[in-house]
């Protein structure tokens, strides 16, 4: 293995036995012969990575395309059936959660065996207890029998404990559906804190955002090959692109019988084609599209420079084919060196999704942009809230933000002294 | 080398495992644990009533003859058809997380035996009230052949619940293995009566003494019935049976184990 290197994976084969019809016990398997037979179906051909000590990196692609696959591998579930796996340090999963948790025993209790699981010794789970307890906010009911637990609590503790077992790789397989979004929120910044530790990460998640959040590398797996890999902000879009027209192509027939007008058509033919042009900074089925996007003052006076204390509107205008029920509207801010500013969209403000008329102009309201010195660019997108994007356009406008002041960092915090 | 250590940090699980196993048994009964004494105490005194009233055996004191070798077979047969349930039982843990999957036969296996310990507290009970009596230089060799029994179990108990795994009518089959392996035990009656049948057969009797648990039954008799100490060869064969299937009950398990969460 390679010094700083926390996992390696060199060329891994994984088939599984796909039986016609299966059958276990010795009268089935010897009257039935001829109906043991099965096919091998290789899920894995020939995956080879390397996972620097440290670093996070997020496996993507589509449903049964061997990602599973392989988080189960470096779990030690199950084994290849040629090439190598190997790890550096202790391997705590976020796989399956509450493993082992018995009903009838207290919180407490199950903390200690769900903690032996993941081959923690008393003394070490002694220490760690307090800490487990705070983290999952169930103090008051941590000696009540976890069979009296709402699933929310359970997902809690049980998140807890396998967060805290301090382990050198931690695997994670769509985590963040824990508890609310206040407890959600509070899982991903112990994330990062784990990261900022030194703990390698590996997630598999269908939520391209958490993985941009918190990822250093995307591993896109395509038919049990990696088929791209690299920055998340460029893997994931090149991902999002083949799945919208996947997702395009497999309902062909309601496309069509929703695009009654001819001339709509047009404009997004040539909108496909500027795609290209644009380095590929826009995809999406198209079913919804941003027509013009305007950033305004105060007085509706469109500009692109503005101070951090001025009123700021971006407008903008979009047609659709149809009505959209399901639709969602974000925003992304990033600064002009990649970093991720601030990101919200309408199911985080309202917890729903939003209707959408065959045409209209959104306007996105913001008292004032409270961030220092620099340029700013600005994602949006149209997309359904399980992630599904109609229209996603990376860099839509550029702000450049001026500061009175001359403060330092990132954002500019409305502040006062009061000296004594 | 490295799987042994692995297997010894995961030994706050073995000893978890091993912890439900035994306040589970009796968990919802009015006496609880106390049933772990009752019951070997229930089970002496009908032997007793069988054997010294309705149906006398040529050996004196018999119920405590059988006694004190059943209590050593029971757990030896429980690790065996118990014991190739264990990883079948635990099989949402296995096909969802990590750990050394040694960890569930060596927990039931340890649970049984504790099991046995607790059996055996009330089987000095009995030997001392009674006025039976004990030879205290004859009981120092008790815990060795404890040990050598244990890793026999253990390298049973391995076997059976990775093959179980593969093929589910072994869970059946087992029972009656364990029937017929104890009528080929001296559990019911001694060595010397196999001894004397098969004095014309030096081959067959050859073959007899292979039977690993025949030599740990005769020790386990030895000392507590007869209150002799047993002899060295008929320790050295319990020892050297007992270490080599372990040994391949744990080469097997290894090598079985990488198929688990697909079989399962």
């Amino acid at each position: 293995m390679k010094d700083g290197n926390a996992i390696e994976v060199r060329d891994v084969n994984k088939k599984f036995k796909v039986y016609y019809d299966k059958g276990s016990q010795l009268k089935e398997k010897i009257l039935f012969r001829s109906r043991n037979r099965y096919e091998d179906r290789w899920v894995l051909r020939g995956i080879s990575f390397e996972v620097r000590k440290g670093e996070a990196i997020g496996l993507i692609g589509h449903n049964g395309c061997g990602k599973s696959t392989t988080l189960k591998l470096l779990t030690r579930i199950i084994y290849p059936d040629s090439g190598s796996i190997e790890m550096k340090g202790r391997v705590s999963s976020l796989i399956e959660l509450g493993a082992g948790f018995h009903p009838d025993m207290s919180g407490r209790e199950n903390i200690y065996t769900n903690a032996a699981i993941f081959g923690l010794t008393k003394k070490e789970i002694d220490r760690r207890v307090d800490s487990i307890i705070k983290f999952s906010e169930l103090e008051e009911f941590i000696d009540n029998p976890v069979r009296t637990y709402s699933s929310g609590m359970y997902m809690r503790l049980a998140f807890s404990v396998a967060i805290n077992v301090d382990a050198d790789i931690l695997l994670i397989d769509e985590i963040l559906a824990v508890g609310d979004v206040a407890f959600q929120a509070k899982c991903f910044n112990k994330l990062r804190e784990i990261k900022a530790k030194g703990t390698t990460i590996v997630i598999v998640s269908h939520s391209l955002s958490q993985i941009e959040q918190i990822c250093d590398r995307s591993i896109w797996i395509h038919e049990g090959r990696i088929r791209e890999e690299g920055k998340p902000r460029v893997v994931d879009p090149h991902y999002m692109e083949y799945m919208s027209e996947k997702t395009v192509l497999r309902a062909p027939e309601n496309a069509q019988t929703e695009e009654a007008e001819p001339e709509e058509d047009k404009p997004k033919d040539e909108t496909r084609t500027e795609n290209t042009d644009e380095q590929k900074k826009r995809w999406g089925s198209g079913e919804v599209r941003m027509q013009n996007v305007r950033v305004v003052d105060d007085s509706g006076v469109e500009k692109n420079k503005f101070f951090n204390t001025e009123h700021i509107s971006i407008l903008i205008d979009y047609k659709a084919d149809r009505k959209i029920t399901d639709a969602v509207v974000g925003i992304a801010i990033y600064r002009d060196d990649q970093t991720y500013i601030y990101g919200t969209n309408t199911l985080i403000d309202y917890a729903e999704p939003v209707t959408l008329e065959k045409s209209g102009t959104i306007c996105f309201d913001m008292r004032e942009l409270p961030l220092n010195v620099g340029t700013y660019t600005v994602d949006l997108a149209f997309h359904k809230p399980d992630g599904f994007n109609y229209d996603f356009w990376r860099e839509v406008c550029s702000i450049t933000v001026k500061n009175k002041l001359n403060e330092v960092g990132v954002v500019s915090i409305p502040h006062e002294w009061k000296i004594d | 080398m490295k799987a042994l250590k692995e297997l010894y940090d995961y030994r706050q699980m073995i000893f978890s495992l091993v912890n439900k196993e035994l306040r589970g048994r009796y968990k919802g009964s009015v006496l609880g644990f106390m049933w772990t004494f009752i019951n070997p105490l229930l089970q002496l005194l009908v032997y007793t009533l069988v054997f010294s009233v309705i149906m006398r055996a040529g050996i004196d004191k018999y119920y405590l003859f059988l006694f004190v070798a059943l209590v050593p077979w029971i757990f030896f047969s429980a690790s065996l058809t118990g014991g190739a349930n264990s990883v079948l039982a635990s099989q949402d843990m296995v096909k969802k997380i990590y750990f050394p999957r040694e960890v569930l036969p060596i927990a039931y296996v340890t649970s049984a035996f504790v099991n046995m310990l607790l059996t055996f507290i009330v089987v000095f009970a009995v030997l001392i009230f009674t006025g039976y009596g004990v030879n205290p230089a004859a009981l120092l060799y008790m815990p060795v052949i404890m040990i050598v029994e244990y890793f026999l179990a253990l390298g049973i108990a391995m076997l059976s619940s990775a093959l179980t795994v593969y093929f589910r009518d072994l869970q059946y089959i087992l029972g009656i293995i364990a029937m017929a392996w104890q009528f080929l035990t001296p559990v019911m009656y001694s060595q010397g009566m196999v001894e004397e049948q098969l004095q014309n057969h030096p081959a067959l009797l050859r073959i007899w003494n292979l039977n690993p648990t025949t030599p740990i039954i005769n020790a386990y008799r030895q000392i507590l019935y007869y209150k002799q100490i047993p002899d060295i060869s008929t320790l050295l064969a319990a020892v050297v049976l007992g270490i080599t299937v372990c040994i391949i009950g744990y080469v097997a398990f290894r090598r079985l184990q990488r198929g688990f969460a697909e079989e399962l």
